[in-house]
């Protein structure tokens, strides 16, 4: 493999602040049934997406928690549709975090992931420090900074939700071949690709499938944490996420597992090619926290 | 040989719909997998040229819902018509000008779709009732309870030629196999509420296995397919569903693929049969 730096418009790249403000999680009304069904059919009531949760974090394991779904840190959102689907476009994976109001006003934090249809939240990694003074409405800017960008050298490679810092510090180089080559921990075979099929890949998540703990083994991915990059075999995520022999999706897992059929760990998807512009090089501990160097 | 129900016990009751009028959002475009936008017609309204037994592939449309589309204004009521109505269910307008015309329940897509033949298509209007003999809920296989039914209407099922193998072990007539690699958009939702989409992205892939011969009404068989709680990956399992609508040219869409039987062990079996159709099945379109 070559290394070569790579070519960007990241120079071009407007900076805009989006606003979201922390969500508090959220259930059903009446008439009170608050379980989900997990995919043999038991009922289960856990913690979900949304707030803050003080005590998982990018870093840690993606399984095992007693959770759907589960953010690390901390998770934002607007009440206005139109707004939160503007924040929920423009914040990128890398992106830095202020706090606006509240205990923590002042902290600074790193956009780690985005979760999908039902939530639509923006996922954002804070150190435990901080996450202690914030409060549930606390505003949060994001600045903003990557819609837009390409690689020059790599037309077929279209970057979604990633900011040129990420871009940076994932290390990826051009390979001989020519494709972008990325470093991740594990690649996702198709059938494993779950929930978000079919809907947009600009945010929000799509989901590995976790309910075959054995195909999960056999596709090595029952060890992942938060945080990690991953692969997507055989999916174009160009506008939607969907099946394409050759197409390859590279993403980050941004949410924990899930009990529920057709979910398990969410992705946030960073790039895609459908013509087999990217070339996934597995390599172990890709993962956000040493990128970022995030404290936890 | 029919199989043991215990259909004499479901409880039939109505529900009711208003035939959808097509709605756009501004500016109307549906993205193509090349980002290509274009504005398509299919879903909702009375479709007058696609109807169950028609193909599935081949429309300038998207989704294309076969026959006539309804929903309830009312969200209570809508979720009734969506979680009591079973396919093969009996169906009637009960205003307007095809007042008392009947019909066949032939899918559920974001509205349920009714099967009413050419002279009554031509009666119907936007926001005429149309009332539905919901029966089905319910139904299972007193011989093979490992087996999950939904929304299988018992005219369905008595239709659908079902055999026993042995005593785990059930054959059904499927006109194809799908790999569960393509099985796409609606795994984000629970597996009583619409169907799922075969994602058709793969043009190659769907002409290699000929699932772009697929029909609309076709009973299907999704292998490794878990349907019991939502829609997921389990090798042994099998899935039956049925083609509820047409293609897409969005990305990780296709033809719809609603759940009529699962397993989530190796017990449903199968066996290709290209006359595996509701049109067939029920007389309905061109095979009337």
């Amino acid at each position: 493999m070559t290394v070569t730096s790579l070519k960007s418009n990241a120079d071009q790249l407007v900076s805009v602040s989006v606003m979201g403000q922390i969500a508090s999680p959220g259930f059903p009304g009446l008439p009170a049934e608050p379980y989900r069904l997990d995919s043999d059919g038991r009922p289960f009531l856990l913690p979900t997406y949304g707030g803050i949760v003080y005590n998982v974090s990018v870093g840690d394991s993606a399984y095992g928690w007693l959770a759907d779904t589960v953010h690390p840190g901390v998770s934002i959102s607007l009440r206005d549709e139109n707004g939160n689907r503007g924040l929920n476009l423009f914040a990128c994976v890398g992106n830095t975090a202020v706090v606006m109001s509240g205990d923590a006003k002042g902290a600074r934090g790193v956009v780690t992931g985005k979760s999908g249809r039902f939530s639509e939240h923006v996922i954002v990694h804070f150190s435990k420090a901080d996450r202690e003074k914030m409060a549930i409405g606390d505003r949060i800017v994001i600045r903003s900074k990557g819609v837009g960008m390409a690689l020059a050298d790599h037309p077929g490679v279209k970057l979604k939700s990633c900011s040129p810092e990420l871009i940076d510090g994932l290390e990826v180089t051009t390979a001989p071949n020519g494709r972008l080559a990325v470093p991740v921990v594990a690649v996702v075979p198709p059938h494993l690709v779950g929930a978000g099929s079919g809907l947009t890949s600009e945010g929000g998540s799509i989901h590995i499938q976790s309910q075959d703990r054995e195909a999960l083994r056999e596709a090595g991915l029952d060890q992942l944490r938060l945080g990690d990059i991953v692969a997507l075999a055989d999916t174009d995520s160009s506008w939607n996420h969907g099946y394409l022999r050759g197409g390859v999706g590279i993403g980050v897992i941004g949410q924990g597992d899930s009990p529920r059929a057709g979910y398990g760990p969410g992705v946030t998807l960073l790039m895609t090619s459908a013509t087999s512009g990217l070339e996934p090089v597995v390599t172990p501990g890709v993962n956000l926290t040493s990128i970022f160097d995030l404290a936890t | 040989m029919s199989l043991r129900t215990n259909a004499a016990h479901l409880v039939e009751m109505a529900v009711c719909g208003n035939i959808s009028q097509p709605s756009l959002r501004y500016p109307g475009y549906t993205l193509d997998q090349d980002g290509v936008g274009a504005v398509l017609p299919g879903m909702s309204g009375t479709v007058y040229n696609a109807r169950v037994g028609d193909p599935a592939f081949g429309w300038a449309g998207d989704h294309v819902e076969p026959g006539t589309s309804i929903a309830n204004p009312d969200a209570a009521a809508e979720f009734a018509l969506h979680y009591l109505t079973c396919m093969g269910n009996s169906a009637w307008v009960t205003s307007g000008l095809a007042k008392g015309a009947r019909g066949v329940v032939t899918g559920e897509h974001a509205r349920i779709l009714v099967d009413f033949d050419d002279a009554t298509n031509d009666l119907l209007c936007p926001g005429d009732t149309i009332q539905i003999n919901a029966l089905g809920r319910g139904l299972a296989l007193l011989d093979y309870p490992q087996v999950e039914l939904k929304k299988m209407s018992p005219a369905l099922l008595e239709a659908m030629q079902i055999e026993p193998v042995d005593r785990e072990r059930i054959r059904v007539p499927v006109t194809m196999a799908l790999p569960p690699r393509i099985m796409g958009s609606g795994a984000e939702l629970n597996s009583e509420y619409v169907d799922q989409d075969l994602m058709s992205g793969d043009r190659a892939l769907m002409a290699e296995l000929g699932i772009d011969q697929m029909r609309l009404g076709d009973i299907v068989v999704i292998p490794d397919a878990d349907h019991r709680y939502g829609r997921g990956f389990r090798k042994g399992a099998a899935t039956i569903a049925l083609c509820i609508h047409g293609d897409s040219v969005m990305t990780g869409h296709g033809p719809g693929i609603l759940t009529l039987m699962t397993c989530p062990v190796p017990c449903i079996e199968w066996v290709i049969d290209p006359n595996a159709n509701l049109a067939h099945y029920f007389n309905l379109g061109k095979a009337a």
